[in-house]
């Protein structure tokens, strides 16, 4: 299994959750609002780097829009194996919670 | 609508790479509209300038990452380097000794020439401080002093210091006088404290101790400044003799204000300052503050207020000078007080009475060159030797190319590889300097600092020099090879195909032994020189003679008594040690002549000193009778004088000659008169870089008064006969420590500058010769490899292997030859203008030349026979087979 950061495993899960519309701003936008944490737009396009140079996510340009001046954006989607990875850090907390007494 | 602000965005599509851009800007864009909206024009400004400065870092600068998988990154080359390196272990070893031993001298040479041209730069306000100095006759003194110094008023001998210091340019003025200097004697004392005895030497004698502080800031470790120097009769330590006295842990005790005894008289310790170190042009062990200069002279210092000139101090202090000792205006033969900067008094040559050996700036320059001499020699060695190493790489090197390397890569990768050999020597540099320095240093005569190797500069300077190393050396191969074209790289052919003789690499072969046989002939000419100084006969016997201090005539009969007794003395005299600096000189001349000569140095000595030195002195005889003291001139100064009055020197017997005709007395009228007793010969009183002076000399048959005395033996057990003459001295002198020295070494000591650079350069020819020859190894062995087919051929058209070495060698016989025809003529002149500091000197023989090429050239032959051999020896069908 891969190693994620928590950051890295939070901002895997957004682009998962956003579904073809996952890019820098969006994306933290959606931080800020799920986390009620606020994240800078040049963190969040470090840590989506490292996720693609890890081969967990993919990326595409597309979708040019009035209020990026006609600029492209890059839209990130998880691939089969971010897919993997991220279910296989889910089960394996679901396991640990279950060993806890009195709450799974 | 508001737009992001224009300079934020324009920096941003400055940085971010192509690649980025687009959707970063978008990004910043969108953010930015979305937050005007929502919290205002201003904060979405601020926000986007913040946004736009975290994105300046390298994730940004990259070209986007999948792009560059393909191409060799540098991590890559860094990888392939270390392999590389660690794979070939011969040329690797080869290289890392050549460029450790190279950079480790080039690093000496660096911290002398950092410890010489940093003398008193550490002082605060450095450029503001002069030294005042006398000219006198045609001399320049370094102190200052006018007739009666040594008896006068404390008050008036600070007088020329307080009219520098009333001057409203100068900020404030000092005046001290070292022991450890010709005016102060260099003599040893006894400091008494709690009726211990210690022997010390270096005492600082000042006058004017807070200026002494506000010039020359002493860091005070015990006490303050203001305490130690307010009242006299004060001594301050240094950190080493307070540890000496009071132990290692002298700074618990509380020393301030105890009472120490010197030379009889009372002092109190008013502190303890730093070690003075090295680099200043002047030195103690512990200062004295009292009322009076002990001593003929003072060396005077200003320090100007800022923006200020000195010359204009000088002429008031010239002009003032007047008011208060007449004499010196009247004194036709003083020629007025100069100053000099500070921070030039280590290189200010031929003043009399300087503190400390001055730097001759000639010699610092030559070894700077010499440095660079070997910096070249590493870097053309680098580059023969991996021209020859990359022979056998160039299928590795076409293979990149083949990959989709650029010619830039290539390169790159080079030149990686080059920095890379020359980084990992330092850890063997600072290995071998730390065994070289204190050696070094003490060869040098420089006293460097606890920390000179593992402090900021050093270890930068080391790390610049490497780089630098690193990067000119793979130059060349990173070039030649990075554009070569890829048919070339994978052709058998051979790779440096030589454009005629004198191709880059035979230049740079040529050009290191041109400066190897230069190095070798001037380091031999110094060393014949040397040879020529030591073996000259200086017209006494220095062999078998001691001497030391001895205070006043009364303790010198006592013990010239004791001693004569003794079976090792074969006799004792007072004064007229030979081998001091350069003293003062006097006017003299012929009574019935007008003109006056003003070179001569006077001499007192006793009959004893005669008979120790073994000086031939005819007139002398005369001593046996009833004369009690004699006066001869030299054959030198009867000659001066014989030529002026027109007559033959042997004529002057019997005339009259007049000493310092300008001054007028009772007993004479003018000047001092003698009437000439005799000639002697020639001795060679003073260094042999001065002509012979005139002397003018008195002999007393009973001295009148001693300051020095001379012992010669007739034995070879000196240390039998030095503790003797210890007993002896002791029991007539209590008050001051015995210091016996030899004759020979003082001798010795005149040209220590110069045989340090003999020795130095010696050293640093070895270091280049060895250089050179590694690299000469390395490149004979590649062309032996890569002219195998040739070899070959030659060999079944009849060719012996001897004939194929003797190929091989005529292609250096021509290149030394060459090299010795350019390195003669360089040599002999540096030789001569370095021997024109002597007044008797060896001619620089042009023969001697011949044999450092000759024997370049053998070493070449061997080296070059060594590494052929084999390819030589080769059955031709080995070589040819794969055709």
């Amino acid at each position: 299994m891969q190693n994620l950061g928590s950051l890295e495993e939070t901002i895997l899960l957004i682009i998962l959750a956003m579904d073809d519309d996952a890019y820098g701003f969006s994306v933290s936008e959606a931080y800020e609002q799920h986390t009620g944490k606020s994240i800078s737009i040049s963190a969040v396009h470090t840590v989506m780097s490292r996720l693609e140079t890890k081969g967990l996510i993919s990326s595409e340009m597309g979708g040019e829009t009035a209020e990026r001046g006609g600029r492209r954006k890059r839209i990130f989607k998880a691939t089969p194996q971010g897919v993997a990875v991220i279910e296989e850090i889910k089960a394996s907390r679901q396991k640990l919670w279950g060993l806890i007494p009195g709450l799974g | 609508m508001p737009t992001p602000p224009k300079w934020a965005d324009q920096f941003l599509v400055w940085f971010v790479s192509e690649d980025l851009i687009e959707e970063i800007q978008g990004d910043l864009h969108e953010a930015y509209y979305a937050r005007a909206a929502k919290y205002g024009r201003t904060a979405a400004n601020r926000q986007f300038i913040a946004d736009v400065f975290q994105f300046f870092k390298p994730y940004a600068f990259e070209k986007y990452s999948r792009a560059k998988q393909f191409l060799p990154m540098f991590d890559n080359y860094f990888k392939i380097a270390l392999r590389n390196i660690l794979h070939r272990k011969g040329f690797t070893a080869i290289n890392l000794l050549g460029l450790t031993f190279g950079i480790s001298a080039v690093m000496l040479i660096g911290i002398y020439l950092q410890n010489e041209l940093s003398y008193d730069h550490a002082t605060p306000g450095h450029d503001r401080i002069h030294r005042v100095m006398n000219k006198y006759r045609d001399q320049t003194y370094t102190c200052m002093a006018f007739n009666g110094y040594n008896e006068t008023s404390a008050d008036s001998q600070l007088m020329l210091v307080n009219l520098l210091d009333s001057y409203d340019e100068v900020e404030t003025a000092c005046h001290f006088v070292p022991t450890h200097s010709p005016i102060g004697g260099f003599g040893q004392y006894f400091l008494e404290m709690d009726g211990k005895r210690f022997t010390v030497e270096k005492a600082l004698y000042t006058n004017t101790g807070a200026a002494f502080q506000a010039v020359f800031p002493q860091r005070f470790l015990a006490g303050t400044p203001e305490t130690a120097f307010s009242g006299f009769k004060k001594i301050i330590l240094t950190e080493t003799l307070a540890e000496r006295i009071f132990g290692s842990n002298w700074a618990n005790q509380d020393i301030v204000g105890k009472d120490i005894t010197l030379r009889g008289e009372g002092f109190q310790l008013g502190g303890v300052v730093a070690d003075v170190p090295g680099n200043v042009h002047y030195s103690f062990d512990f200062i004295l503050h009292q009322d009076r200069i002990p001593g003929w002279a003072g060396y005077t210092y200003f320090k100007l207020k800022p923006n200020q000139a000195a010359a204009p101090v000088l002429a008031k202090l010239n002009t003032d000078v007047g008011k208060y000792h007449p004499n010196f205006v009247k004194d036709e033969l003083w020629k007025g007080f100069i100053s000099v900067p500070l921070t030039d008094i280590h290189f200010t040559n031929g003043n009399l009475y300087e503190l400390k050996p001055t730097a001759n700036k000639a010699y610092l320059t030559t070894f700077g060159i010499v440095g660079l001499v070997i910096l070249l020699i590493i870097l053309t060695n680098y580059t023969n030797l991996s021209i020859a190493m990359y022979a056998d790489r160039q299928k590795e090197l076409g293979m990149r190319k083949a990959l989709g390397a650029q010619s830039h890569d290539i390169s790159l990768q080079l030149l990686v590889e080059a920095v890379l050999l020359s980084l990992l020597c330092a850890p063997f540099v600072l290995f071998l300097l730390q065994y070289l320095l204190p050696p070094f240093s003490e060869l040098m005569g420089i006293e460097l600092g606890k920390n000179i190797l593992f402090n900021g500069l050093a270890l930068l300077s080391l790390l610049a020099l490497l780089l630098l190393t690193g990067m000119l050396s793979g130059l060349y191969p990173a070039l030649a090879y990075g554009s070569r074209s890829m048919l070339r790289l994978f052709g058998k052919t051979s790779t440096t195909t030589a454009n005629g003789y004198f191709n880059f690499r035979n230049t740079l072969t040529a050009v290191q032994f041109t400066m190897v046989v230069g190095l070798l002939s001037i380091t031999y000419f110094i060393y014949q020189q040397m040879e020529f100084v030591n073996n000259m006969d200086l017209g006494y016997q220095k062999e078998g003679v001691v001497y030391f201090n001895i205070d006043g005539i009364e303790k010198y009969r006592q013990l010239e008594k004791k001693l004569l007794e003794l079976p090792e003395v074969e006799a004792v005299g007072a004064n007229g040690v030979p081998g001091p600096m350069m003293l003062n000189q006097l006017t003299y001349k012929m009574k019935d002549t007008e003109t006056t000569l003003s070179d001569g140095t006077e001499q007192y000595f006793g009959l004893g000193t005669v008979k120790a030195l073994g000086l031939d002195c005819e007139p002398c005889a005369q001593l046996a009778g009833s004369k009690e003291r004699i006066f001869v001139i030299n054959r030198t100064a009867a000659e001066k004088l014989a030529k002026v009055k027109g007559v033959a020197p042997d004529e002057l017997v019997g005339e009259t000659l007049v000493m310092e005709p300008e001054w007028e007395n009772e007993e004479f009228g003018y000047g001092v008169h003698h009437t000439i007793d005799g000639i002697i010969d020639d001795y060679k009183y003073f260094s042999l870089k001065y002509a012979d002076q005139p002397l003018l000399i008195t002999i007393a048959a009973e001295p009148a008064w001693a300051y020095e005395m001379l012992v010669r033996l007739n034995t070879d057990n000196w240390f039998a006969a030095a503790s003797k003459i210890k007993t002896a001295y002791e029991a007539v002198e209590t008050e001051r420590p015995l210091e016996i020295l030899f004759l020979e070494d003082r001798l010795y000591r005149l040209y220590a500058d110069e045989r340090r650079s003999s020795v130095l350069l010696g050293g640093l020819s070895l270091v280049a010769i060895v250089l050179a020859l590694m690299g000469l190894a390395g490149i004979v062995s590649y062309m032996a490899f890569s002219r195998q087919k040739e070899i070959g051929i030659r060999k079944i058209l009849g060719a012996s292997t001897g004939n194929i070495l003797l190929t091989f060698n005529r292609e250096y016989l021509l290149l030394m030859v060459v090299s010795t025809a350019v390195a003669m003529p360089v040599a002999l002149w540096l030789s001569s203008k370095w021997l024109e500091g002597f007044a008797f000197r060896i001619e620089p023989q042009f023969w001697v030349v011949l044999m450092a090429g000759l024997l370049a050239l053998t070493l070449v032959a061997a080296v070059v026979t060594l590494r052929t051999r084999r390819a030589a020896a080769k059955h031709p069908v080995e070589t040819l087979r794969a055709e």
